[in-house]
């Protein structure tokens, strides 16, 4: 049986990180700094990790990406959104193979030295992944096409540009670990109306944002 | 041994590759003042004295038009070629005659094109190859 709280879970952190994606990501863009590995080594990181820590399920980040994902299809703008709605569905699968191929889930504890290196090796394999896809996805669904040597010649740019998601990423998943052993908690009572309302609130806003651009 | 007890030794090794990857990068970016195009240097007062020039979106994009750049720069038969825009960064993207039609190069050297997304967008060219 499928668990609704479980289910719910998947929507809001999905939510949540779409909502990231399309407005604060935007903010960032627009100030100049370099959102994609703010991005990913503070907002998808922080968000798949504590819903991670929280649920302890395989496969509940794969569900997170597809959200977000579709979240950013509703944000149509920014260069090819179908490829970053794609590259946001694959970094949450790669989030999950990492956590599950580390065998995290069985641990009890983590020590903050193992803490710190997921966060490294989180951060770079997501947002290299996610990169990489990205170079991929645009060509092949753009009328000039998609040829491979223009990303080979370009893969040590993007190693390079890693390095500052997995700066990011040394951080962000202590801090989350910090965060959680504060044990802050939702009634019962309480869990479903909060969590669909966050989540609502950052669909509607995507939206209303969507709609204002085009219209404005 | 639990597998979590690699991970460390993933991230050191992942540290590595991003810093040699920095330093490559840096030490392989090229400064020119020239362009090449299908194997001619050009400076880009030269090619913007003969190449028409185009505009997009109101005129917030404003260049010469790559079409028109290919065939004054003695690309003849140019629907039978691709074209590779390569920057300083080693970035580059392969485009047809189509795109190249619907293309302009910026005096910043950077190609917008109005058919295709952002990403082809290289900055800071220096090299168009004809292939």
């Amino acid at each position: 049986m499928i668990d609704k709280r479980f289910l719910v879970g998947i929507i809001v952190f999905g939510s949540l990180w779409g909502f990231a994606e399309c407005i604060i990501g935007s903010m960032i863009r627009d100030v100049n700094l370099p959102a994609g590995a703010i991005m990913t080594g503070v907002f998808a990181i922080g968000l798949m990790t504590l819903s991670r820590i929280t649920f302890r399920q395989q496969g509940m980040q794969t569900g997170i990406g597809l959200v977000a994902g579709a979240l950013r299809f509703f944000n149509p703008f920014g260069g090819c959104f179908i490829c970053s709605a794609i590259a946001i569905m694959a970094e949450g699968l790669l989030f999950d193979l990492i956590w599950t191929g580390f065998s995290l889930d069985k641990k009890e504890t983590l020590t903050l030295t193992t803490q710190m290196s997921l966060g490294i090796t989180a951060s770079y394999l997501v947002y290299v992944g996610g990169y990489i896809v990205t170079q991929i996805l645009t060509p092949v669904f753009s009328s000039a096409g998609f040829y491979p040597e223009n990303l080979i010649v370009f893969l040590p740019q993007i190693f390079a540009s890693g390095l500052l998601a997995a700066l990011l990423g040394v951080a962000t998943v202590p801090v989350v670990f910090v965060i959680k052993k504060t044990h802050i908690t939702i009634q019962d009572r309480l869990y479903y109306p909060v969590t669909l309302a966050v989540s609502a609130f950052c669909w509607v806003f995507v939206i209303v944002n969507t709609i204002l651009i085009i219209w404005l | 041994m639990g597998k979590d007890r690699l991970l460390p030794i993933l991230a050191l090794i992942l540290l590595f590759i991003a810093s040699s990857s920095s330093l490559y990068v840096y030490a392989t970016q090229s400064t020119t003042d020239t362009l090449l195009i299908n194997g001619q240097y050009y400076t880009m007062d030269q090619l913007f004295s003969i190449a028409k020039p185009r505009s997009f979106n109101d005129s917030q994009y404003i260049g010469i038009a790559l079409d028109d750049l290919m065939l004054k720069t003695g690309v003849s038969n140019p629907e039978q070629y691709t074209f590779t825009l390569k920057g300083s960064d080693g970035y580059e993207k392969t485009v047809t005659w189509e795109n190249m039609k619907n293309g302009l190069l910026t005096k910043n050297r950077e190609s917008v094109f109005s058919d295709l997304p952002k990403a082809f967008r290289v900055k800071d060219i220096i090299t168009i190859e004809v292939t």
